[in-house]
């Protein structure tokens, strides 16, 4: 097929009349006359009888259709560009009857009433829908309806049941309108959340419709009740097309050309069972692009489904009842006898009933443009191949095309590799000869330059086989194939090297097809507001300036495609097919150029907008007066990024962060000082916060670590109780930095603890009296408060009494057996755990509040106030990994990590200086062959002077080699 | 008081799709449909600009910053199907690596947070979710979820790296959570768990009525309870909280707007939330002590004062 890519995809061009015999179809790749001829076949002689139109238009024919009424069956109208044009068929012959122009836009459907011979209603990307009344066949027409629609509608389609009915479709929306009413439509139906591709009204139903869609599903309706679908199809791919059979409940389906996917056949399913497909008409080695109905003849049972491929021919099929009775058609209620001879004619037709698979055969006829218009097909020359040419390939930049040397010369980028290509084009080129291809610079190895060529010439040589011309076939190939190699180069872990060849069958299963095109893309984002984990706020958007697109309701459009209707690139496109969204390329990712889609251009149509339309919408004040150019609008549509300081609207502050000190030596003295850094930012909550923390921390409140004879300080109202409810409020207000200082104060970080065992309370009371009462601290509640106690430094010292009391208990237990031990173990734990104020059931809430703020302190840079908070996590954030230094304790001989050894025991400052022979507490240095060394400044007075170990072990320290 | 303390004229040439402020907020990275990614100093409130980083062949949808304790590494994503991962080295701006396995536009990317390593994950109008993660020898493994969401997925954001209600295990070490949710065009907002290396899906949750343009896990400061937000084409934008070991997650409408929503952003405490959508507005919601959410935006005085402490003793 020697159609080019661009023409190919957007043509849509059958279309049969059921009353006439004539099919009509565009006829557009013919190299003299493209885009200008249009066809009719003879239905009853498709062989023989092809008439030929001749027109002088520069734009395609996007729709026809005739006249559905026999009396005016001689019309058809076809739709080019924004026109209308209005043509009668008289003896073999087309006359133009008339043009209607009043769209802006290209037309994207036109249907012809079923009840008004006059009527034409025809819908555009320009967002109207005209009704044409013709009263006289020539220039009466007048507009009926002017809508003013969210989207422009792609279809447009009268109920073929009752008069005064239409339905269009917008994007995945369904509107149904009366004329009668104006402008506003009876039914707007929310059908699909993809852009709907084809309606059809049932044709023995006023309500019912179905819609096909770009989600894959066609959706049955009833418009009497919008808002539930009634049945719904999954046909597994984006649905181009789906009408309804003239007789029976059936429903063909065919999947949206754009694809390309070798999904060529028709789909044949009965409305009442939609799982599975009835039947599959198979044969056509393209996408179908359109098909229809016919009756084949009157009176005959039969009917007859013709089908236009890209493939560039036309199927005419039968549908015989066997078919149709698989759509729920019961064919016996028509007379016997006559079906009967019927049949018996078709059969010597050498219809073959059942066999579908025979493909060739089931085609009663099969019109083939390809041999028929040979002699037509004249290539080309270079001039006019250069002039048509499509530039816009994915990754390749046409440099230069030289007619007078016969030379074209074209770069290819694909990641870092590029390669720049010289076609020489002979002079009987096309004519049997393919041009030389030559590479001539590049970054990739000469194994791939011969590779390349071959694809060049393999699909150069396709081409001139059939005389026509190559060179944009070559470049999409050599695009493609360049991009596979480098591709293949930069492979990704676990990735399909060429995810979107293998894609399609993985695809099916999943249900995402609409990847392949921007339908699925949501519109990009012009603002937002982003947080800074260091109190900022980000703001970025549109100038206000920048309105949004004219004519769309106050919501933002959903997806990226809905841009196509503003580009005004996308606007030439558009002009040649039917969708009127971009289609990329599937085959390499798409790299759309400035001038194809750009955001930006949502919102700056309104000032490009052609005064006519402004009657419309009375909002031209609001666009700016003067024309901007287009660099200018594009600078203006943006506004400056913004940086917001927003830390006051948090609960958390920056300066008390700074400010706060965690000293557990001297709780009063930091309550002071905190309560002070609290007052001077305003917060008189955490004053009373302070000034409450420094009471409850009294050391003389704290209880004895021994079983007390009352219960714990902690567990009296004011403690515990009323700790919890500062926090509770804490909480509330999410101030992590207070609950953070709380836990730091009230959480120490001794070691884990274990979850509290419940005890009944009664046992606890028998206990208390066995056990030794250690009373040599009273409950002195009157004592003042900075007396310069260390709570940290009592509870560790009380600590290590009670375990020697304790151990002591043990032994005086032991007699009594394991049970009562443990039991006392468990009260113990218990007490303790009584006796902290924070409930250490709640520890990993503690510690996350220790790390959350910890991380806040961190994002401030106050690196050493973070690494303070985290030092009283009970928990070890995370294990350091990593080699580490262990140091052989002098005292007690064991291996110890810390600056103090891990021998309980021992407890000494492990790492002795050799210098001073005492214990080192900070910065130490020590040789790693004979691991003497010290305090880091004795050290480095001792180098200073000398290079021998100062033990006198004869090693030289410095020179680092034993 | 909310004040303006640095307006950055990116000079980019086309709109702007995402700006992102470091950890520390004194780096900024815009994106646009100019096919840029942009670097700014933004410190003491100077706007220099550090780097025009190319290399996307189409719009830039998103940008992200990982962690400090990686290094400066920025990651984006956009149209042109791919996600870049940039770093910085010595002042200069380099691509780190290249991920292009998404057979459509890629959405959103969000690094997770830094207790699981250098992992990010991306959303694609392919429908699947990518995660990558850095295997610290400066090779990159990927796992995906095909399918997350039919049509395409829109958004992801992580769960915080602490669960609100952990229990210690044994060793008295908590385990990362590792959980995302994501927003697609299926309408739902699903949430995903890793388990045994592979990602399974945890939750649906159902309530837009068109696409979800955006989720935002809330971080959390150790309150026993998750919170999601997502906002969608259908004006609206939800607060999903679950406060409890079972998967029963409640949804309350925030507010429904006059225009799509289509950007969330939590505070770092996760108590305000910062919407944004088609109508070039941004508006901060936070919610009060009853639980309501309110609009703080138009308020810009005393947001700084909390009633005091007497309130926090009765209530």
């Amino acid at each position: 097929m020697g159609l080019s890519l661009r023409f190919g995809l957007h043509s849509r061009p059958v279309l049969v009349s059921n009353h006439d015999t004539f099919i009509d179809h565009v006829n557009k790749w013919n190299m003299n006359d493209w885009r200008k001829t249009l066809a009719l076949v003879d239905l009853d002689n498709p062989e023989e009888r092809v008439f030929r139109v001749t027109r002088q238009s520069k734009w395609d024919i996007s729709c026809v259709q005739w006249n559905p009424h026999a009396s005016h069956a001689h019309l058809f109208v076809t739709a080019s560009n924004n026109k209308l044009d209005l043509f009668s068929w008289q003896e073999s012959n087309t006359k133009p009857e008339c043009s209607m122009k009043g769209h802006s836009r290209n037309i994207s459907d036109l249907d012809w009433s079923s009840f008004d011979v006059n009527v034409i209603a025809s819908c555009s990307t320009d967002n109207f829908t005209h009704l044409w009344d013709k009263v006289y066949i020539l220039f009466l027409f007048t507009i009926i309806i002017c809508t003013f629609f969210s989207a422009g509608a792609s279809q447009v389609k009268w109920n073929k049941v009752t008069n005064n009915c239409f339905a269009t479709a917008h994007d995945g929306d369904v509107r149904i309108w009366d004329p009668r009413k104006g402008n506003t439509s009876l039914v707007y139906i929310a059908a699909h959340l993809s852009k709907i591709h084809g309606l059809d009204w049932n044709p023995f139903n006023e309500y019912t419709f179905a819609t096909s869609s770009q989600d894959g599903t066609v959706k049955f309706w009833d418009f009497t009740n919008p808002r539930h679908d009634k049945g719904m199809l999954n046909s597994g791919s984006p649905v181009w097309r789906a009408r309804y059979t003239p007789f029976g409940h059936g429903l063909i389906t065919v999947v949206v050309p754009q694809l390309r996917r070798g999904e060529n056949s028709l789909y044949l399913w009965n409305n009442d069972s939609l799982q599975q497909p009835v039947h599959q008409f198979i044969g056509h080695s393209d996408v179908v692009l359109e098909f229809q109905w016919r009756k084949s003849r009157e009176g005959k049972r039969d009917y007859q489904l013709v089908t236009w491929s890209k493939d560039q021919s036309m199927r005419i099929w039968k549908i015989d009842s066997q078919l149709q009775r698989l759509c729920g058609h019961d064919a016996i209620d028509s007379s016997e006898n006559e079906m009967s001879a019927v049949d018996a004619n078709d059969a010597i037709e050498t219809e073959p009933k059942e066999n579908m698979t025979d493909q060739s055969l089931n085609d009663r006829i099969m019109y083939s443009n390809k041999t028929d218009s040979l002699p037509q097909q004249q290539p080309m020359n270079l001039t006019q191949e250069f002039s048509l040419v499509n530039k816009n390939i994915p990754n390749v930049k046409i440099e230069e095309m030289a007619v007078q040397k016969r030379s074209c010369k074209a770069t290819a980028v694909s990641g870092k590799n590029s390669v720049t290509l010289t076609v020489r084009f002979p002079t009987n080129y096309p004519n049997g000869t393919i041009p030389s291809f030559e590479i001539t610079e590049s970054t990739v190895n000469s194994t791939r330059h011969k590779k390349l060529q071959k694809v060049l010439v393999d699909t150069a040589q396709k081409f001139v086989k059939r005389n026509t011309n190559c060179l944009e076939p070559c470049l999409r190939q050599f695009s493609a194939a360049f991009d596979k190699m480098t591709l293949e180069e930069k492979k990704t872990p676990d990735s399909d090297i060429f995810p979107m060849l293998q894609a399609s069958s993985k695809l099916l299963q999943s249900g995402l097809f609409s990847a392949y095109q921007d339908e699925s893309i949501p519109f990009p984002r012009t603002c937002g507001a982003k947080f800074c984990p260091a109190g900022y706020l980000v703001c970025f958007g549109r100038s206000k300036e920048a309105k949004k697109g004219f004519g769309r309701s106050d919501v933002t459009p959903k997806t990226l495609s809905e841009l196509a209707v503003y580009a005004p690139s996308i606007r030439v496109r558009s002009s040649q097919s039917a969708s009127g969204f971009p289609v990329y390329s599937s085959k390499s990712p798409p790299t759309p150029n400035s001038e194809m889609v750009s955001v930006s251009m949502y919102y700056k149509y309104k000032d490009r907008r052609p005064r006519t339309k402004s009657r419309i919408k009375d909002d031209s004040d609001l666009k700016p007066k003067d024309p901007v150019k287009s660099s200018k609008i594009r600078t203006m549509t943006l506004a400056p990024v913004c940086i917001y300081e927003i830390s006051s609207l948090l609960t958390i502050n920056r300066l008390l962060g700074e400010e706060y000190r965690i000293d557990l030596d001297n709780i009063p003295r930091m309550c002071q000082h905190n309560m002070k850094a609290a007052l001077a930012v305003g917060r008189k909550d955490l004053v009373q916060l302070w000034s409450l923390i420094s009471q409850i921390s009294n050391p003389n409140l704290m209880s004895n670590p021994s079983f007390d004879p009352g219960s714990p300080w902690a567990l009296n109202p004011f403690g515990r109780q009323m700790l919890e409810s500062l926090m509770q409020y804490y909480q509330q207000i999410y101030d992590v930095q207070s609950l953070a200082m709380i836990c730091c104060v009230f959480w120490s970080k001794q070691g884990n603890v274990q979850p509290p065992v419940v005890k009944p309370s009664a046992s606890k009371s028998s206990l208390v009296e066995g056990t030794p009462v250690n009373g040599n601290i009273t409950f002195l509640p009157g004592s003042s408060s900075d007396s310069g106690w260390n709570l940290l430094s009592i509870q560790k010292v009380k600590r290590s009494n009670s375990w020697s009391d304790f151990s002591m208990d043990d032994y005086r237990f032991a007699e009594d057996g394991d049970p009562k031990e443990k039991a006392i173990k468990n009260e113990k734990q218990q007490h303790e755990n009584d006796c902290r104020l924070l409930d250490p059931s709640h520890q990993a809430q503690y510690e996350q509040y220790l790390r959350t703020y910890a991380n806040i302190l961190y994002c401030w840079k106050l690196l050493t106030k973070s690494a303070e908070v985290l030092k009283h996590m009970s928990t070890p954030l995370e294990s350091h990994r990593g080699i580490e230094f262990g140091v052989v304790c002098h005292n007690c001989g064991r291996n110890s990590r810390g600056a103090r050894c891990d021998n309980e025991n021992c407890l000494m400052l492990a790492f002795q200086c050799v210098i001073c022979h005492t214990g080192v507490r900070g910065a130490s240095n020590f040789c790693l062959l004979c691991g003497h060394g010290g305090h880091a400044e004795h050290m480095l007075e001792w180098f200073q002077l000398e290079n021998k170990c100062p033990t006198g072990c004869g090693c030289f320290c410095l020179n680092g080699d034993p | 008081m909310v004040s303006v303390i640095n307006s950055i004229d990116t000079s980019h040439e086309d709109m702007i799709h995402d700006a992102q402020l470091d950890y520390y907020g004194t780096k900024l990275a815009t994106c646009s449909s100019d096919r840029l990614i942009k670097v700014f100093d933004v410190k003491g409130g100077q706007q220099t600009l550090i780097a025009n980083l190319t290399g996307h062949e189409g719009p830039v949808w998103q940008v992200a910053w990982a962690h400090p304790m990686f290094g400066n590494i920025i990651a984006s994503c956009g149209y042109d199907r791919k996600v870049i991962i940039w770093k910085e080295t010595n002042g200069n701006w380099d691509k780190l690596y290249v991920y292009s396995n998404h057979d459509s536009s890629v959405n959103s990317v969000a690094f997770a947070p830094h207790e699981l390593g250098l992992v990010l994950a991306c959303g694609s109008s392919d429908g699947s979710i990518s995660i990558i993660i850095s295997t610290g020898d400066g090779s990159w493994d990927a796992k995906k979820i095909n399918g997350a969401h039919s049509i395409g997925c829109n958004a992801v954001s992580w769960a915080p790296a602490v669960a609100p209600n952990a229990l210690l295990d044994q060793s008295g070490k908590q385990q990362p959570v590792k959980k995302l949710v994501s927003g697609g065009c299926d309408n739902l907002v699903k949430i995903w768990r890793e388990e045994d290396g592979q990602w399974v899906e945890d939750q649906k949750l159902e309530g837009h009525s068109d696409w979800v343009r955006d989720v935002a896990w809330a971080p959390s400061i150790g309150l026993p309870k998750s919170i999601i937000a997502s906002c969608s084409q259908d004006c609206r934008v939800i607060i999903w909280s679950n406060d409890g070991t079972f998967n029963n997650w409640t949804s309350k409408v925030l507010h429904k707007f006059n225009d799509v929503v289509w950007h969330l952003s939590w505070s770092i405490t996760g108590n305000i939330l910062a919407v944004s959508g088609g109508d070039n507005k941004v508006s901060l919601w936070k919610e009060n002590l009853e639980g309501q959410w309110v609009c703080i935006s138009d308020v810009n005085k005393g947001q700084g004062q909390v009633t005091d402490g007497q309130s926090a003793i009765s209530s």
